[in-house]
Parts: C-alpha cells; structure tokens; sequence
C-alpha cells in the first residue's frame, strides 16, 4: 500500500487469469505497426485495465508457450492449468484487405475446460485501443457482473494560466490518459462538462459571450450551441439516462432554480419554485428520481425529488454544506462533497440518505463523479505542492487515492461508457 | 470630500504664510477619515461622461466591492454604508452604467458557488435600484468561484470570498465598430 504502483490489491475472491500476447495468422506491416507488434500491445493494454480492478490475479505466463494462431480457438487447457490459471483471456489480431484491422478475443474457463465469451471487432488501426478496452470489459463484467468501465471517456476542464484567473479548456480523453483532445479554445471560461450516457455529447457550462450560459457539443464536431439561445443566465447541466433531457439551474432575478429542458432545445419545464437556491442536479440511473441542493435550510444540503418536482425531501444531515450530489450508477447511492470550514471531502451516501461515509481525507477535494461501473469515484483535489488542481479517484467503498494524470491541471471530471 | 478641502485650505494656507512670514510653523496635520485614503480623483460632478472611470467610483464610495457571509446574500450594516455611497455616486452620474460581479466562497460547490453569487449581486441590484438608481443601468452576473480574488488582511493575502464587486461598464464608443464574433 502507498506505493505509486497502480496495480491494485487484490481481493480474496480474486480470480487468476492468464493473458498471452494475441495470435496472428501471417505477422503484417499496418499503419499502426506490425500485427505482431499490435498483438503484444493488445495483450499489455487488456492486463493494464483489469489489473486498475482488484477482482484479478495475473498467471505467471514467462514458462508458458505462446499459443498459435489455431490454438486461440482451441487452447491446450492444461499448459494453463500448470501455471494455476483459473481463466485465459486469449485472441487474435489480423490485417483485412481494406486496411483495417480485425481483432477477436476469447474468454475461457481453465479448470472447466469450455469458452465463457467471446468477441470481434473490426476497427481501423488509430483505434485498435478500443477493441482491447472491449476485450477487458468482456472479462470484466463476466467476472464481476458489473457494467463494463474500459471503453469509456473522461471529460474535464483543463487549467493552466494563474490561480487568480486560470485559463480553463473543455477536455476528454480515453480513462487511461489516451487520445486527449481539447475541445475549446479557452478564451472564456468553461465548467462542469458532463459527458451524456452514451459518450458522443458534452453539456458543459460557458462564460463566452460575457454571459454564463449552458451549452452541448457533438464529440467530432466544430464548437457548441447555446441549450436555450437567449436566455437568462443558465448553468449547472446535466444528461437524463436515456440522453435526450437535459437538467439545469436558471437565475431568475436572483432566485436560481431546476429546469428540464429537451437537449435538442425547446421550452424548459420550471422544476422547482422555492425562493431559496436549487441547483447541482443529477438524475438517477432509472431517470425517474433528480438529487440536487437546497439552501431553504439556510445551508447548502442535499435533496431528492421525482424527475417532475414533487415530494422534495432532504436527504443530507451531517455537519457542514453539501454539494454537487451525483447518483450511482446502480442506483443505490449518492456521491457528494462535503465542506467544514476549509475542508472540503469527498463522500458517499445510500440514495434516500443515512449510510453517509466519507471516502476522501481532503483538505480540497471537489466535484465527484462515477465511473461507468459505480466501482470508483473521479474527482478533483487541490495539491498544495504545486498549487494545481488535479483529478484522482477513489474506489467508492473507500480505499486508495490514485491520481489521474492530465497534460494540465484538471477540475470537474464526468466519466461515461462510449456507446458509440 | 470635506478632509480633501481642509488639507487643501491647510496647504493653501501654508504657502501665503510661507510668503508672508518665514517664521510661521505649520500645525501637525492628521489626516482625517479612512486610514487608506482613496486614490485623488476629480471631483465626480466636474467629470464628462466618458472619463468616469472605476477610480471615480471607488474615491467616491471608498471600495468597489461589498462581502458577505458564507452562505448569505444580506446586504450587512458595512455593505449598506458603502451602498448608499456607490448609490449616491450613481445618482450624481447618471450617464454611467454598472455591473454587478457577484462571487461565490472558494470551498463552495462549483454550481452553488454560481448560483450564491448571482444571488449576491442581485441583492446589491435591488438595494441600489431602492436608492433610486435606475434598474436599466446595472446589469448582474455571476462568477462563482472562478475569480477567487485576494486581499491583504494585516501582512498575509487571503482569498477575498463572498462578495460583490461594482464595476463602472466603460462608455460604448461614440461610433459603433463592427462587433468582435462572440468568443467561445
């Protein structure tokens, strides 16, 4: 423990599986590489990702024969066995006529001696990490029954320039750091990026045009649109699960309240009409429930109502302001950050309240969200050392803080399974 | 105003004195009213309506800017002074426009730090436009907690927090130039 290694410790329930280094059927040039070369990479990239999960022990494979091209199809289960493998996540990576690439890989029980999973994908060669991700997820979500993690994207605000007036870009990248892009050019200010379920849109808060407002870019293509051209200040946005409504908070003459709105636009529903504060909204998964903050206390706290604003009830209780709750992925609780005095945490709660942990020792952490599989939780915290704000993540029982390396500094992280 | 003309008629005082009788000895001037004097700004009624600047407002009322308490949008005893002093430097320049930048406390939550410094501003709006000053002259906005800002409390900079800060919105230039493409 407190190692930088990012392996993670293992469960006792852990399983043991081997991963050889893919076949090919004839070792060709492509623009990513030889096969051959790939069919390493492929095999590094997949034990990369599982090992982030502690739900895996890694077969000593030094001794063990490569498999063939035939045996990926048909593996020599007890070469397997010798080296005390309970699984073999095993596969090829071929070079089609057209240029891209075709990339199969297979899931099998050792000790049963029968195949669990399996799966292709042909891809072109910039996206053969992709296929590798899938392949993880497949042994994944076989192994834990969770829902897959590897395939997905990180959106968050890059920041660089001064603390007093930091330069902040929207950013996504794959999980792993690969394929960063910025999105916006960071002539004004950008916040709270929220990548939709599916992984192709953000809705992200912007100050362009001196006026703070919501906006929705399309991944792949050129600059945002305004949610609701013309409107009073808006902010704060956040996806429905299905993906075509969006949540966000309007100031009305300084009475900032939830609206509903359809992400394609249209005329917003008024969720709430409390004179005090309600803001930072996130539907749960089932799209029927919205979790959001309330000052009507006469302190931020924590709220769940139904997704038309009716029977309102706080959920938060413990000391200090509650804020920017999310909702798991499973449904079952709400992540959220805590402050008390200057010490802002990063907690946990069941999704009606009670249960409360506190997941993160702070002194600045901010912002949480979850990752695709409800196992960890992203967020962002302020290092003292060198006075840049980071991303991180926790597992959400609670555990280990790992850092999550960005070019710049990174706030307001959003981590969502691509679907495309 | 009343400390700037004393000091002048002390001065003005001094040098006929000095003129007329090489003996006279100048009295201990203490210097009266706030200890950090304004920076010297003309007289706010003299100024032509392009020359108001953020240096007028903040001679006439003492400071651009009000705080608040965390989590609290109530314009306090304090604030209310420098208030009614920006209001009535508002009244006296009724050409100048204003805009309210309403700042939330650096461990707020991104959203609620937006939303609790538009609350801020807002409450500075309508106790100015209860002074007598014009809605149509001030605009609001929030910057959360994007600029945290610092100020010097003793010898240590401190993040400045909960606040609002007026800002004088420079003149529009008297012909209209083709308008920048919005920024993203």
């Amino acid at each position: 423990m407190g190692s930088a290694a990012l392996a993670q410790e293992p469960e006792p329930t852990a399983q043991v599986i081997a991963i050889p280094p893919l076949a090919t059927v004839k070792i060709t040039d492509t623009d990513a590489g030889t096969t051959w070369g790939l069919a390493n990479q492929i095999a590094n990239l997949i034990s990369a990702d599982l090992k982030l999960s502690s739900k895996f022990i890694f077969a000593d494979i030094q001794k063990v024969r490569i498999p063939s091209y035939p045996e990926v199809t048909a593996p020599s289960y007890p070469q397997w066995r010798s080296v005390g493998a309970k699984l073999l996540l095993q596969g090829f990576v071929n070079a089609r006529s057209d240029g891209r690439l075709t990339i199969g890989c297979y899931l099998y029980d050792v000790q049963a001696g029968r195949e669990l999973a399996r799966q292709g994908f042909a891809v072109s060669t910039g996206e053969w990490r992709r296929a590798a991700h899938k392949c993880a997820d497949m042994a994944y979500q076989k192994v834990t029954a969770n829902a897959p993690m590897f395939d997905s994207r990180i959106a968050y605000v890059a920041e660089s320039g001064s603390e007093d007036a930091p330069v902040k870009r929207l950013a996504v990248m794959d999980f792993d750091g690969a394929n960063h892009t910025w999105l916006t050019s960071g002539d004004s200010t950008v916040l709270t990026p929220k990548l939709s379920p599916g992984g192709d849109r953000i809705a992200y808060t912007s100050f362009g045009g001196g006026k703070l407002h919501v906006e929705i870019v399309e991944l792949g293509s050129n600059g945002g649109r305004p949610l609701i051209p013309g409107s009073d200040e808006t902010f704060g946005p956040a996806f429905s699960p299905d993906g075509n409504t969006v949540l966000f908070s309007m100031s009305n003459g300084g009475n900032v309240d939830l609206y509903a709105v359809a992400a394609g636009g249209g005329f917003p529903q008024r969720l709430t009409t409390s004179p005090s504060i309600e803001t930072g909204a996130s539907y749960s998964p089932d799209g029927k429930s919205i979790a959001f903050v309330s000052d009507r206390s006469g302190r931020p706290e924590i709220y769940v109502m139904n997704a038309d604003g009716t029977n309102q009830r706080r959920v938060s209780f413990g000391p200090g302001d509650y804020g920017s709750p999310a909702w798991s992925p499973a449904g079952d609780k709400i992540t959220f950050m805590r402050t008390q005095g200057p010490l802002s945490r990063i907690g946990v709660m069941g999704a009606n309240g009670g249960d409360e942990r506190l997941l993160t020792n702070g002194p600045n952490d901010a912002e949480p969200a979850w990752s695709p599989d409800g196992s960890r939780v992203i967020f962002q915290r302020f290092d003292a050392a060198s006075r840049r704000t980071m991303l991180a993540t926790v597992p959400a029982g609670g555990g280990e803080v790992r850092p999550v390396p960005t070019p710049q500094g990174g706030s307001d992280p959003s981590w969502s399974e691509r679907q495309e | 105003m009343k400390c700037k003309s004393l000091l002048v008629a002390a001065f003005a005082l001094a040098t006929a004195a000095t003129a007329a009788n090489a003996q006279f000895r100048l009295p201990v001037i203490f210097p009266l009213g706030r200890s950090n004097a304004p920076p010297p700004a003309p007289p706010p009624g003299s100024l032509a309506p392009g020359a108001v600047t953020q240096g007028a407002l903040v001679a006439a009322a003492g400071t651009d800017t009000v705080y608040f308490s965390a989590n609290g949008a109530t314009v306090d005893p304090t604030a209310t002074a420098t208030l009614a002093a920006q209001a009535r430097w508002l009244l006296a320049n009724p050409y100048v426009t204003v805009r309210l930048e309403g700042h939330g406390g650096p461990n707020d939550s991104r959203d609620y730090a937006l939303a609790i410094g538009d609350r801020r501003a807002n409450s500075v709006r309508d106790f100015l436009v209860l002074q007598g000053v014009a809605p149509q002259r001030i605009t609001v906005m929030s910057w959360g907690k994007e600029r945290p800002g610092k100020v010097l409390i003793g010898q240590s900079l401190v993040a400045a927090g909960p606040r609002v800060v007026t800002v004088v919105v420079p003149e529009p230039a008297p012909m209209p130039m083709p308008a920048p493409a919005p920024a993203r």
